[in-house]
């Protein structure tokens, strides 16, 4: 049974803007799930009419079997992590995260106490004294976690918590995030435009564009079972492949391209569109399409090599151990296991 | 040494030179020169003088005039400047959403504050005055015995700061709105998931938040109703017992009665009381900022 239920959640702006349109989500007890998409694809705006801080123009929002949708911030259970952490800059480390349970009417000696402890799981003991203003940006979002935790919220809300991490930071708390939530096993809904983030956290992904949800789907059925070209573009970095094809009945054509692929299924004949991940592409000496090597990307464990070819600019996953072929003319193999197809018009996945 | 260098110093005392020599001729030397007048009995239309010794310090503490007038100058600071703070954020947190025509109530509200205190004085002359006043006229037509605003003994005092309260309330409203405004909406935001009550929102974050701006406010406002000289000069005159200040004592005993050695000890004390508060106030400044750069 569901336990955050979003039903046909609308909101327009006063300006006629529609930035949230029909979402229909449910999210499990304990479950971590990340809205994934571009700027302005309204995925803040339905995080925040879950808080309570938009009101919806339409739809419901149910807890636990409640009914939220017109109910003030306040009289909902949640606990919410802001973009820029949001900590009230004129208290301490440990007033800040007593600050809920100060307004739930906890005494003072208590909730500093219950403040330490969580402090301490957090590692944030040294700090309880200092003002948010005195802490590097890690530890003021810890601090902003830690205000979220202490008075147990039914629902975790998490706004792009990690957008202003560097890299190195943004990947470690992400694994820390995650060890939190999955102790505490509370319901987490997440918002981030950094798949690499959505792919590392969330039970689910939901992949948002222009106020509505393309895909709901566990990261790895995201990546590789695209609902449409949208998602195939935007999930994986670098994203799918994509070329114009021609499908014949039982062979797909493509620009250039020595002899036509076989496909396992019939496909309707007409134009698609092709796509492949770079890791079912391989480089060799001769293969369906050639061209010149635009950039080959070093990544540490691996490389990417761009392939600039007659049906457009193809990225291939390649070992470090060849040397790099910058510059160089050089064949293609595809992996047809790899293969989806999308119709051109509509974006929707054909096979 | 070499010429450089001596060019380089050269040039830095032509440079605070001409500075110095202001400073030297309209500070250090009055301040000098009033210190030894002190111990004197100078008056203003000449004479030789004579030192009297601490005599003149006597008269100050001995005095009734000066202990008056510094109750007199201390009341009107505790009254106007925490009766301005108080009306000034009221109308700061009424002013503070936005609501159609907020431009025009803003500019109406601020006039009274870019309006020269001695024309003030004299226009409230007029809106209070016993006989013709448009105030007593009107408590005369609805039925009410009006007092003699600026005559009553009782009333005056509190006539001028209510027109300092008048003047001065625009500008805390809006040191009071710049300070509400720099609060970020995730603050509240993150006070309403908190699940903080109306009361505690603003009593843990709005207040504790404005208070470092609010306390510069009080400490400008403070500042000048010390120094209240102009309104006092307008609506009473320099010599009225009820309304006298430290400001226009000075100017009675000095440009009035002439006794520049006693005006000049007057003086000398005075310094040193605002010596010691501007003390406190730089202590408090200092206070503000490192708890903006640190906390």
């Amino acid at each position: 049974m569901s336990f955050l239920q979003l039903e046909k959640l609308r909101k327009v702006w006063p300006g006629g803007a529609v930035a949230v349109n029909g979402v229909e989500l449910a999210v499990a007890r304990g479950e971590f799930v990340v809205l994934l998409g571009p700027s302005g694809c309204g995925k803040t705006t339905t995080l925040r009419m879950v808080a309570g801080l938009e009101l919806p123009s339409g739809g419901t929002i149910r807890l636990d079997g409640r009914d939220i949708t017109r109910l003030p911030a306040s009289e909902r259970d949640i606990g919410m992590v802001f973009q820029f952490y949001a900590l009230y800059p004129h208290l301490t480390v440990a007033e800040n995260i007593a600050f809920p349970l100060e307004c739930a009417g906890v005494p003072r000696a208590e909730r500093l106490a219950l403040a330490r402890a969580l402090a301490e799981r957090l590692e944030l003991t040294a700090l309880l004294e200092r003002r948010p203003r005195a802490l590097s940006g890690g530890d003021q979002q810890r601090v902003a976690l830690a205000r979220a935790m202490a008075r147990k919220p039914a629902v975790w809300l998490m706004d792009e918590p990690l957008g202003t991490l560097d890299s190195a930071r943004r990947a470690e708390m992400c694994d820390f995030l995650r060890a939190q939530q999955l102790e505490h096993g509370v319901a987490t809904v997440y918002v981030t435009h950094d798949q690499d983030e959505a792919m590392r956290l969330a039970d689910r992904i939901v992949v948002m564009s222009a106020g509505e949800i393309l895909q709901v789907g566990p990261p790895h059925e995201v990546y590789d079972e695209p609902a449409g070209l949208f998602v195939a573009r935007f999930v994986g970095s670098p994203g799918m492949n994509l070329l114009e094809a021609r499908s014949t009945g039982r062979a797909l054509e493509l620009a250039g391209a020595r002899a036509a692929l076989h496909f396992a299924r019939e496909v309707a004949p007409g134009n698609v569109v092709l796509g492949l991940r770079p890791e079912y592409v391989r480089l060799a000496a001769s293969g369906v399409l050639t061209g010149r090597v635009a950039l080959d990307a070093f990544m540490g464990s691996h490389r990417y090599v761009h392939v600039e070819t007659p049906a457009g600019r193809v990225v291939a996953l390649a070992s470090i151990d060849a040397p790099s072929a910058q510059g160089e003319q050089v064949g293609l193999e595809f992996d047809l296991r790899g293969v989806r197809l999308f119709d051109p018009a509509s974006g929707s996945r054909i096979a | 040494m070499n010429s450089s260098a001596q060019t380089g110093r050269g040039l830095a005392w032509a440079l605070v030179g001409p500075t110095l020599a202001l400073l030297v001729a309209f500070n250090i030397f009055p301040l000098v020169y009033n210190i030894v007048s002190s111990f004197t009995n100078a008056e203003l239309i000449g004479g030789a003088w004579r030192s009297v010794g601490g005599a003149n310090y006597a008269r100050v503490f001995e005095d009734e005039l000066f202990a008056g007038a510094l109750r007199r100058t201390a009341l009107f600071v505790v009254c106007a400047v925490s009766v301005e703070l108080a009306l000034g954020f009221v109308l700061a947190l009424t002013l503070q959403r936005d609501f159609k025509g907020k431009q025009v109530v803003l500019t109406t509200l601020l006039i009274p504050m870019m309006l020269s205190p001695a024309v003030m004085g004299l226009y409230w002359n007029l809106v209070l005055n016993g006989n013709y006043g448009v105030v007593n006229q009107a408590l005369s037509a609805l039925g009410f015995d009006p007092p003699q605003w600026l005559t009553d003994r009782d009333y005056k005092f509190w006539s001028i700061l209510l027109i300092d309260v008048w003047m001065w309330t625009p500008f805390m409203m809006l040191i009071a709105l710049a300070g509400l405004n720099s609060i970020p909406t995730s603050i509240y935001e993150a006070a309403q998931i908190d699940r903080a009550s109306p009361w505690k929102v603003f009593t843990r974050i709005t207040l504790p938040m404005c208070a470092p701006v609010l306390g510069l406010a009080v400490l400008f406002r403070a500042t000048d109703a010390l120094k209240q000289f102009d309104l006092v000069m307008a609506v009473t005159g320099p010599n009225d017992a009820a309304t006298q200040t430290l400001s226009t004592l000075l100017y009675q005993v000095v440009f009035r009665d002439g006794s520049v050695g006693l005006g000049a000890a007057f003086s000398c004390v005075i310094l040193v009381l605002v010596i010691a508060l501007a003390t406190v106030f730089t202590r408090y400044i200092d206070r503000v900022q490192s708890k903006d750069v640190n906390a």
